[in-house]
């Protein structure tokens, strides 16, 4: 016999939304992997805010002090036009940290949804696991989880654009030579 | 097995052999004569404000915690418990009334002295003396401007003589206003797999590689109607200086001209830095507070800083093939806010593992590093020859020995000084050589 849940005490979002905001981020990370940087680009509104801050052990008593703040200093901090100039940096053929390019595999996970007040934006979190190989033997791990604010758009092409996004990484110590990655 | 190391620097010649970045025997003298003798940062005051504030970080590969006492006053000392070597403390920075090891619980207040020990009676029937369990303390803590210093080296020259020429310069990153610097909450640390003074020597004294390791940074940053060999990285030489001491230090510099500030930071806190702070003018002059552009420096052996962008990091050692950066956005307390958010921002965006600017360093230190995995690639030396033998040293402006912006003098004065450190000469010896080298350029 299968259950039938009328309501579920887990999640609220209908399973048609649940599924239309995965593939949103599955083509953003499509795009990333396929260094389509330009139509990522797209995916983000005027007035972004990208955002990780930096991360340092503490003990348990002091964990809220583990992320930087917001007027502290952070990896990323960016609005959209700095992320035009990452890619601009990027596709200029001299940006040598991606000059031969990384090869780059994003994982999209634990994607759970939560309605605000208004029905047309959605703070949605997922799990991110990035892959990066580098020339032959460079391999490095980037994981964490994100935070963002997706916002439904009329005039964008996938129907959403991502409005805030917040990035915690399971490192303090990066254990990689550069992030000339984007999470 | 004990290497010569003078033999792998030639100076005069303008050579170093390629071995100093890779060899464990020669790394293992480094530890004991250069960063167990030099002064080391340690923090900035303004990290550690509280009576027990404290921050862990290194000094070489040893650890230690920096604490602020009671009194003001600020204690450094290994983060290493006696009874058996347990790193007594594992957070990078926080807030104690003492410090408890995990391993056997024996404690240690915030000057490092034992002062609990358990079952102290009933197991060491008391026969334990306190005082002589103490963790090892560093010999010499000064502070210099708000930048906290050690050495392990109880004979070596204070502070202020072991900055010497280099002050000049210093102040004008550490001593622009009364009020002084704090850092901004926060920081950078990453891992470059690749020997420390790759680093430590390119911020010394290296302008050069900036318009080509760089090349993309800076044309993403410039505005499309400025001419980025002109106005942003100008490739005309004479229009910057390079300073090196005989101690090690080194930085270089245009001289009113380069914009890459304003382009990094933006506008406001370039006019900041030159020339729109009038207390920076009256303390530092013209010369440091006006007309230095982009200015790169090392304070020997491993802190290196950039003024204007106000980035400043340790690069510490790990091992031959590899260094861990930390790295700390610096501001002038008094900064106007929008000055202060630029260069939070500013500074992050360029110099950090994600910065546009620092990305590319690492791709070429730890490519470095992997070629010299090979015989051959150690056998034959590198050219550090670059402005050899015209330096001068009666510029109006810039005191000590200077030269055009871009060149290796400062290189060749960091490398000298490392070769004569790490081969163990003594401090007598260390010193008198920069007495002599200042009586002759009179
Ligand atoms: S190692 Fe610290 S108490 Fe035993
Ligand atoms: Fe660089």
């Amino acid at each position: 016999m299968t259950a039938q849940l009328e309501s579920s005490p887990v999640t609220s979002v209908d399973v048609e939304l649940q599924h239309q905001i995965e593939q949103f981020l599955y083509l953003e990370a499509r795009f990333l992997d396929e260094r389509r940087f330009e139509e990522w680009l797209d995916l983000f509104s005027d007035d972004v805010h990208y955002w990780m801050p930096t991360r340092t052990v503490r003990y348990e008593r002091e964990l809220d002090k583990e992320f930087s703040a917001s007027n502290e200093v952070a990896h990323f901090d960016e609005n959209k036009r700095a992320l035009e100039e990452r890619v601009t940096r990027i596709r200029s053929g001299m940006a040598w940290a991606e000059e031969p390019p990384s090869r780059t595999r994003h994982m999209v996970h634990n994607v759970i949804i939560e309605l605000g007040d208004s029905p047309s934006e959605l703070l949605v979190r997922s799990n991110i696991l990035l892959y990066r190989g580098r020339l032959d033997r460079d391999v490095d791990f980037f994981v964490g989880f994100r935070e963002d604010v997706l916002r439904q758009s009329e005039d964008a092409d996938y129907g959403w654009l991502i409005a805030r996004r917040s990035i915690f990484l399971d490192q303090t110590l990066i254990l990689a030579k550069n992030m000339s990655i984007f999470l | 097995m004990v290497v010569d190391i003078r033999g792998l620097v030639d100076a005069k010649q303008g050579t170093v052999d390629p071995r100093i970045y890779h060899d464990e025997e020669i790394y293992q003298q480094e530890l004991k004569n250069v960063f167990a003798r030099c002064w080391l940062f340690l923090a900035h005051d303004s990290q550690i404000p509280n009576p027990g504030d404290y921050v862990t970080t290194y000094m070489g590969e040893d650890p230690v915690l920096v604490v602020r006492k009671r009194d003001g006053s600020v204690g450094v000392f290994m983060n290493q418990c006696r009874h058996r070597g347990m790193r007594l403390c594992r957070a990078d920075a926080g807030s104690a009334k003492s410090f408890s090891c995990s391993y056997h619980g024996w404690t240690y207040d915030l000057s490092g002295n034992l002062v609990g020990v358990p079952s102290e009676d009933d197991a060491y029937r008391n026969e334990i003396n306190k005082a002589e369990w103490g963790a090892v303390k560093v010999p010499q803590v000064d502070n210099y401007r708000g930048f906290i210093f050690g050495t392990w080296d109880p004979s070596a020259p204070p502070l202020l003589d072991y900055i010497g020429d280099f002050r000049f310069y210093f102040d004008a990153f550490a001593d622009r206003t009364e009020a002084g610097t704090e850092l901004i909450g926060g920081a950078h640390r990453w891992v470059f797999p690749a020997n420390w003074k790759f680093a430590a020597e390119q911020f010394c004294s290296d302008m050069y590689h900036a318009p080509i390791s760089h090349a993309s940074a800076v044309l993403a940053l410039t505005p499309d109607d400025q001419d980025v060999d002109e106005e942003v990285f100008p490739m005309d030489g004479t229009k910057g200086r390079q300073f090196s001491s005989e101690l090690g230090h080194g930085t270089g510099f245009f001289v009113e001209s380069g914009d890459v500030l304003a382009n990094i930071v933006g506008q406001k806190p370039a006019d900041w830095f030159q020339g729109g702070n009038p207390e920076a003018i009256g303390r530092l002059g013209d010369a440091r507070a006006e007309r230095m552009r982009g200015a790169h420096a090392t304070l020997f052996p491993n802190f290196s800083f950039l003024p204007g962008i106000n980035t400043l990091r340790i690069w510490h050692p790990k091992g031959p093939n590899e260094m861990e950066v930390w790295a700390w956005t610096l501001v002038d307390k008094n900064a106007p806010a929008d000055v202060r958010e630029a260069q939070r921002i500013g500074t992050g965006r360029t110099f950090s593992v994600a910065g546009l600017f620092e990305q590319d360093d690492g791709e070429n230190w730890s490519e470095i590093q992997r070629v010299l995995r090979g015989h051959i690639a150690r056998r034959s030396s590198f050219n550090v020859q670059m402005g050899l033998g015209h330096e001068w040293d009666d510029d109006p402006d810039f005191p000590g020995k200077v030269n055009r912006v871009y060149c290796e003098m400062a290189a060749r004065g960091f490398y000298k000084r490392w070769a004569d450190m790490a081969s163990g000469m003594s401090w007598d010896e260390l010193m008198a050589s920069v007495r002599k080298a200042v009586e002759v350029s009179g």
